[in-house]
């Protein structure tokens, strides 16, 4: 392999990455773009979900009830409604997203302990509102409920525990506040950084649509010295994206790393190495950049969404995918990137994740240089 | 080791892609030193015939050799050897004119040293001096073209391969272009060039067309006029519409052709034919401004030639 030879190709495509404006954007600022919109398309927080009261007591304990339901911002009363019918109409339109039921009896059941007679309902179009008002009213529900009743029952000597008989506590650890970001953003990083890969699949499938892939091909340029001189600067320029990252993290995003930087930084390059080497398959194989571009997507960025772990746990997946989840970088750096930025472990625990990088890599460049042929057809 | 003569040598060379064979036995010999032309309607084997010689595509039958390289075994090693221009060649757009030309200079190891002086040679010989710092993608096409031509010559090939190389490129810049071909020619450069354009067949010390994957004849431009079948004629009739009307179809007439106000017919005898020409024009009351015997051109001997072909084959 002739050093020359590699380094005239990186030093052509370092040339082409920072003085085409289209490639340099992709390239330097897709993976921040790509984060930043991730980042809040997937973790809105669900507030102020609108919702109605069909109140059939009209007491002064269903209304002051009602009062601290909305008295959070979590939840927006609407205001009253008459008949179910009503409340049809208001979800249809979009207008509430859950409803409150209250019995005839809802006072008088309430005060005399034997439960609080209260129908919800939800829209099942829209799930995830519908369980947060659900979570919300229960928890508002309980609240009230102690506050009104604290004094009737100590009056009547039991003692508060019996309307709470199991005392759960739960603590989130590694993310106290259980905010969806700060363990959302270390697997987003884990995807995003994977960007390069698409840039330099485009890069080979450009070279062959223009023509200057035949060139390259009538010269004695070694394979390997062209797919790795391709690579280079695209592992640089995710190398900068590596050190970006955990900054943007921080400062943006308020996500701690725990980690020891130096050690992200050379497991970052294994997972580089492997991601563009399966960038490098696809441009191998891909006779245009669009079908380099959709390809992409479908081996790297779709399984990196779905099967790498970042939204739904690996283990909750079908054998096959989960055997597929373990052929993708995604997959193992995902677990590297929380492991270190949330937990702050080191090699002792990442090690096995860390040589399946370094397999995944020397396979896939292998599998590349074995396909790419100096031949034409 | 000697090299032998010729530089270029093919035995039986095909190449098939699927069932279709785009070249099929092709025997082929050139001299180290000539400008030889490919010739040919698209479709003929042109493009493929130069790749298999730039070891660009694997040999499906028969055998090949450059710069006494067989090309089945030592393909890689016969690159170094040849300067290869693909048809749709474009250089590194963002790349500019001097760092296209140190990119290839690397890739085929030439001496460092000697890249520098090399490449403002190539560059004053392309006639692109002053552009050297000219990012290539804004270059006009038929600078494009120089210095992909100087490109393709950096490392001193022995061959050169061209692909329609003026193919897009405006007539100007396509005779600056067979120029600066011929002052390479007589340095000593073998060169082979395919081309759609008879003027520049022309140009050539041989020619070669090529039809539907094979060469159907290859010989001298001269050679190749003498063989279109009877003589050509040119007429300036005063109405060329009816002068075309009425000669369509006569006897011994074989083909006619309009050249703006002008026809030129392909008869079996002109010594025959001309005299009943003017007769039957005047019959028709067609003026006649000339009336006379010209030397076949390249493009209608080739045709008559394929014409031929496609003659033989339906029969």
């Amino acid at each position: 392999m002739s050093w020359r030879h590699l380094l005239a190709v990186a030093r052509k495509e370092t040339y082409h990455i920072l003085r085409d404006r289209s490639t340099f954007i992709l390239v330097l600022l897709a993976p921040t773009l790509l984060l930043l919109l991730m980042a809040y398309a997937l973790t809105v927080d669900i507030e102020r979900v609108p919702f109605a009261a069909l109140d059939h007591d009209r007491s002064p304990i269903s209304r002051s009830f009602i009062q601290g339901i909305a008295a959070g911002k979590d939840l927006d009363f609407y205001g009253y409604v008459g008949s179910l019918e009503e409340i049809e109409a208001l979800l249809v339109r979009g207008e509430i997203k859950a409803a409150l039921i209250m019995a005839p009896d809802f006072s008088r059941r309430l005060l005399s302990l034997e439960g609080m007679p209260l129908q919800i309902i939800i829209d099942g179009t829209e799930p995830e509102s519908g369980a947060f008002a659900v979570d919300h009213v229960g928890w508002r529900a309980e609240q009230f409920l102690r506050d009104q009743l604290s004094a009737q029952l100590q009056a009547m000597g039991i003692p508060l525990d019996t309307l709470q008989p199991v005392d759960l506590r739960v603590r989130a650890w590694f993310n106290p506040g259980l905010e969806p970001r700060v363990d959302l953003i270390p697997g987003l990083i884990s995807m995003v950084l994977g960007f390069p890969a698409l840039s330099v699949a485009l890069a080979l499938a450009h070279e062959r649509e223009h023509g200057t892939l035949e060139q390259l091909m009538a010269t004695p340029i070694g394979r390997a010295e062209l797919l790795l001189g391709k690579m280079a600067p695209y592992i640089l320029v995710g190398m900068a994206n590596v050190i970006f990252m955990p900054v943007l993290a921080r400062a943006w995003f308020d996500v701690p790393f725990h980690g020891n930087f130096a050690l992200f930084f050379l497991l970052s390059i294994f997972f580089l190495f492997a991601v563009l080497s399966m960038g490098v398959i696809i441009g191998v194989f891909m006779r245009t950049q669009a079908a380099a571009l959709a390809l992409s997507l479908l081996l790297i960025f779709f399984p990196g969404f779905f099967l790498t772990g970042i939204f739904f746990p690996i283990a909750a997946m079908p054998e096959v995918m989960r055997l597929e989840a373990l052929g993708l970088p995604g997959t193992h750096y995902a677990i590297i990137t929380r492991g270190m930025f949330l937990t702050g472990v080191g090699l002792e625990v990442l090690w096995p994740y860390a040589v399946m990088l370094i397999v995944l890599g020397l396979a896939f460049t292998g599998v590349a240089a074995l396909f790419f042929r100096k031949r034409l057809a | 080791m000697e090299i032998p003569d010729p530089i270029i040598r093919s035995r039986g060379l095909g190449r098939r892609f699927g069932k279709a064979w785009a070249v099929e036995g092709l025997d082929l010999e050139i001299q180290r030193g000539e400008l030889f032309g490919l010739v040919g309607p698209d479709g003929a084997g042109k493009t493929t015939t130069l790749r298999l010689f730039a070891g660009l595509l694997s040999i499906s039958e028969g055998e090949a050799w450059i710069a006494a390289y067989d090309l089945s075994r030592q393909a890689e090693a016969a690159k170094r050897k040849v300067g290869y221009m693909a048809q749709e060649f474009s250089l590194y757009g963002e790349l500019s004119v001097m760092e296209n030309l140190r990119f290839f200079a690397a890739i085929f190891d030439v001496d460092p040293q000697e890249v520098e002086l090399r490449a403002a040679d190539l560059l004053a010989f392309a006639g692109l001096e002053g552009f050297e710092g000219r990012r290539a993608v804004h270059l006009s096409g038929g600078m494009k073209k120089k210095l992909a031509l100087a490109c393709t010559l950096i490392h001193e090939p022995e061959v050169l391969l061209l692909d329609e190389p003026t193919t897009g490129v405006d007539p100007v810049s396509r005779r600056e272009f067979w120029e600066i071909l011929g002052d390479l020619n007589l340095l000593g450069s073998t060169i082979v060039v395919s081309t759609p354009y008879m003027d520049e067949a022309d140009r050539c010390m041989r020619v070669g067309l090529m039809y539907e994957g094979r060469m159907i004849i290859c010989d001298t431009p001269e050679a190749l006029r003498r063989r279109l079948p009877g003589d050509l004629l040119e007429l300036r009739p005063e109405d060329w519409r009816a002068a075309r009307r009425t000669l369509a179809g006569m006897q011994g007439v074989l083909e006619v052709q309009t050249y703006g106000e002008a026809l030129h017919l392909v008869v079996d005898d002109a010594g025959v034919r001309m005299p009943e020409i003017q007769a039957r024009l005047e019959e028709e009351g067609v003026g006649i401004r000339s009336l006379r015997q010209t030397p076949p051109r390249m493009e209608q001997a080739f045709i008559s030639l394929i014409r031929q072909m496609d003659t033989q084959e339906a029969d």
